[in-house]
């Protein structure tokens, strides 16, 4: 594997690990009903991650 | 690679840490690198992942890698979402590592460096890890249901009950203590308060920016919001020495834990993307960079160890917080070695995105050891420093005194040197007006990170700015604890009264949120006044009272992990989580016992109530501090009755366990599991 495909790599996971890719993914892998819009989709991922502890001490 | 050679690569990597760990345990007299540290605890680690978690995931548990998990099964690109193991491990790491285990073994390192690092590598190998993975393991069974929803599953109705309620305790009191760190590293210090009043608006500046103009755009918005985080650490310096803007930045305590309430009643109120999302995904990133960073530091600087293996404080007189190394040094280090909060975590977002069952033992185990390593190195950080500033930092006034002279002829009487100008020129060279009484842990680890920084990167000039860069990496993730935690906190009393008042559980009305909001801050808010007030620092009361509290919960946990394994068929390997259980047991339940009734006002709130009121009844008391009194009066005997409800409640699901251990080793009882239906998993190995 080559520098420039481990970066590649490298930053695809970081997207996904950060939420960057949420949307992409969500586009990708959503099944039947309507799509959300990114900015709805945003902010429907937000509220469903913060009704349950997501961060510990 | 042959057997062989990996059998001895194996038994390499075995004989070094043991040498790291028999140094650091066995030598004395001689100073130890804070390398032997990261060498030691890194070999074992590797040791554990490969043998005692492969035993656990094979013989145990039996993953199948064939088995479909939820996030396959149930895949709809939102909640359930096959991601890579290693994303997944990056994202329970950010989840379960926050200022426990940097906090609680800078606090521990009073009784010597010994006692807390044992303690951070065997819990975690034996303990903590075991139960982050075995939770994990039963939520991925059955389509990522939370603990609670577990224990009423597979123990009973009274036992999910009881489940809630401890979560709902143990975040209250957590919140509570956590913020109690903040109070304590922020207060006097214009530098620091700034830095991290900054951090708001630059929160609210990329919410803005992700809610209306780049939706989701996560990457890019923290790259701004570090930028200008890092601009306002700067220029913190600047406030600092500027006479018009530094008495606006230099705050009491009280005055600051007022802030705080207030702070933590709008996170939860407010849109969650204007503050709350924001802040939680620039903390993550800093969390990780930092974590990383400091453990290249260490071996790059290797420092060495100033603290003695073992304190004369094992005895109990110790200055940071009363108590003997037993049962303390196990409460105090509850996040590193083993926390029930994990537990939550586990049976949280984290079973929703393995694509394999087999991606259970990296993520459940490994993550663990991952945090157990940030717990060893905020030890090396803080043992680094030199005793007598390091109990300089972290003993109340109330104890060695106000002034640099008292607290160095105090500290220095307990056969630990220190000189008062060397807390002075201390104070000067990270721009606080002084570091003294500064208890609570946060301002001691930024102190030892900033060494470690400032001999990579900069040099002696550059300490001030590396000290409030520590400050601001632990400032603002606990900030986003608290933000997060109340939130959560809400929605469990809105659930809770909405049971009696069906309108409270409306959590999109205003006068639900606001009052259930007012519930949670106000409880956590009580017990933060409380600490702020108390002459003992606050830290002596409640940081045990959280440890007692989280490691209560991980009984609870490994309870509920036992009886489903008992019901598997498995009681064979019933040891791997009751052996945690029984130590967790009688390490909590003694501390609980001590807390309540030891003779020790130090110790003992009860005592401790007692010896106010005498005073009080002896005319003592100044006319003037009689009110307080009689409110701390108060205070000891809430936090001895809070004590004795969490020892109750573990006592109450061990019965309510044991009964239905019994029922179904008798044959009384048939054991049925509530796992979802094996579905074969479409994906061959390798893919996706």
């Amino acid at each position: 594997m080559t520098v420039r495909a481990l970066l590649c790599v490298f930053w695809r996971h970081l997207r996904e690990w950060s939420g960057d890719a949420a949307y992409e993914t969500y586009v990708t892998r959503a099944r039947g009903g309507e799509l959300l819009g990114r900015q709805a989709f945003y902010l429907d991922s937000l509220s469903r991650r913060y009704r349950h502890p997501t961060r510990c001490c | 690679m042959s057997r062989l050679v990996s059998s001895l690569l194996w038994l390499g990597v075995a004989l070094l840490g043991a040498g790291a760990l028999g140094a650091i345990a066995l030598g004395r007299g001689e100073p130890v690198n804070g390398v032997f540290f990261v060498v030691g605890a890194g070999c074992t680690y590797l040791v554990a992942y490969r043998f005692y978690s492969a035993f656990l995931a094979a013989k145990v548990l039996s993953l199948d890698a064939t088995r479909a998990t939820p996030a396959e099964r149930l895949d709809d690109g939102r909640d359930f979402v096959p991601t890579n193991r290693w994303v997944v491990l990056g994202h329970h790491f950010a989840a379960i590592a926050g200022p426990g285990p940097l906090v609680g073994p800078t606090l521990a390192a009073q009784f010597g460096y010994l006692p807390g690092t044992l303690w951070l590598v065997a819990g975690a190998v034996l303990g903590g890890c075991v139960q982050d993975f075995v939770i994990l393991f039963f939520s991925l069974r059955r389509d990522g249901r939370s603990l609670g929803q577990i224990a009423r599953d597979e123990v009973g109705r009274r036992a999910g009950l009881l489940t809630m309620v401890s979560v709902l305790a143990i975040m209250v009191i957590l919140l509570a203590v956590i913020a109690l760190v903040f109070v304590n590293a922020l207060k006097d210090s214009p530098w620091g308060a700034f830095t991290i009043a900054a951090t708001i608006p630059i929160a609210m500046l990329m919410g803005l920016y992700m809610r209306f103009w780049r939706a989701g755009r996560v990457m890019e918005v923290s790259a701004i919001g570090f930028a200008l985080i890092l601009a306002a650490v700067v220029a913190g310096q600047w406030v600092s020495r500027s006479p018009e803007w530094a008495p606006v930045f230099t705050l009491t305590g009280t005055a600051l834990a007022a802030a705080v309430i207030v702070y933590g009643f709008a996170a939860s109120a407010l849109p969650v993307w204007l503050l709350l999302a924001p802040r939680d995904y620039l903390s993550a990133f800093i969390k990780v960079g930092v974590v990383l960073a400091l453990g290249a530091g260490i071996v790059l600087v290797r420092p060495t160890i100033q603290m003695p293996a073992l304190t004369r404080f094992v005895d109990g007189t110790g200055p940071v917080f009363a108590g003997t190394v037993f049962p303390f040094c196990f409460i105090t280090i509850a996040c590193g070695a083993i926390s029930g909060f994990h537990a939550l975590i586990s049976s949280g977002t984290t079973p929703k995105l393995l694509t394999r069952e087999s991606d259970a033992r990296l993520v459940g185990y490994g993550s663990m050891l991952m945090e157990s390593f940030v717990g060893v190195m905020a030890m090396v950080a803080a043992c680094a420093l030199e005793p007598g500033v390091y109990f300089g930092i972290n003993s109340p006034a109330g104890i060695v005194g106000a002034t640099a002279e008292q607290a160095a002829a105090t500290i220095s009487g307990w056969g630990f040197p220190l000189d008062p100008t060397t807390m002075h020129q201390l104070a000067q060279s990270v721009g606080e007006e002084t570091l003294l009484n500064r208890t609570g842990g946060a301002p001691s680890l930024a102190v030892g990170m900033a060494h470690i920084f400032s001999r990579s990167l900069g040099g002696e000039r550059l300490l001030g700015i590396w000290y409030h860069f520590a400050i601001m990496f632990e400032a603002l993730f606990i900030l986003t604890v608290l933000d997060a935690g109340t939130r959560v906190g809400r929605f469990m009393v809105q659930e809770l009264m909405g049971r009696a008042f069906p309108r409270m559980a409306r959590t999109g009305t205003w006068t639900s949120t606001l009052v259930t909001s007012g519930i949670i801050v106000g409880a956590w808010g009580y017990f933060l006044y409380q600490g702020v007030l108390d002459p003992l620092g606050g830290i002596n009361s409640l940081w045990p009272l959280f440890g007692i509290s989280n490691q209560i919960l991980a009984s609870v946990a490994l309870v509920v992990a036992t009886t489903i394994l008992i019901k598997m068929g498995r009681r064979r390997y019933v040891w791997v989580t009751l052996v945690p259980t029984a130590w967790l047991v009688v390490v909590t339940l003694t501390g609980s016992w001590q807390k309540m009734f030891h003779e020790d006002p130090r110790i003992g709130f009860l005592a401790q109530a007692r010896t106010l009121e005498q005073q009080i009844g002896d005319g003592r008391v100044p006319e003037a501090k009689v009110a307080d009194t009689r409110r701390l009066v108060f205070n000891n005997r809430l936090d001895a009755a809070v004590t004795g409800f969490f020892a109750l409640l573990i006592l109450a699901l061990l019965v309510e366990a044991a009964v239905e251990w019994y029922r179904i080793a008798a044959g009384r009882k048939s054991a049925p599991l509530t796992e979802s239906p094996y579905v074969r998993t479409k994906w061959v190995e390798g893919s996706p």
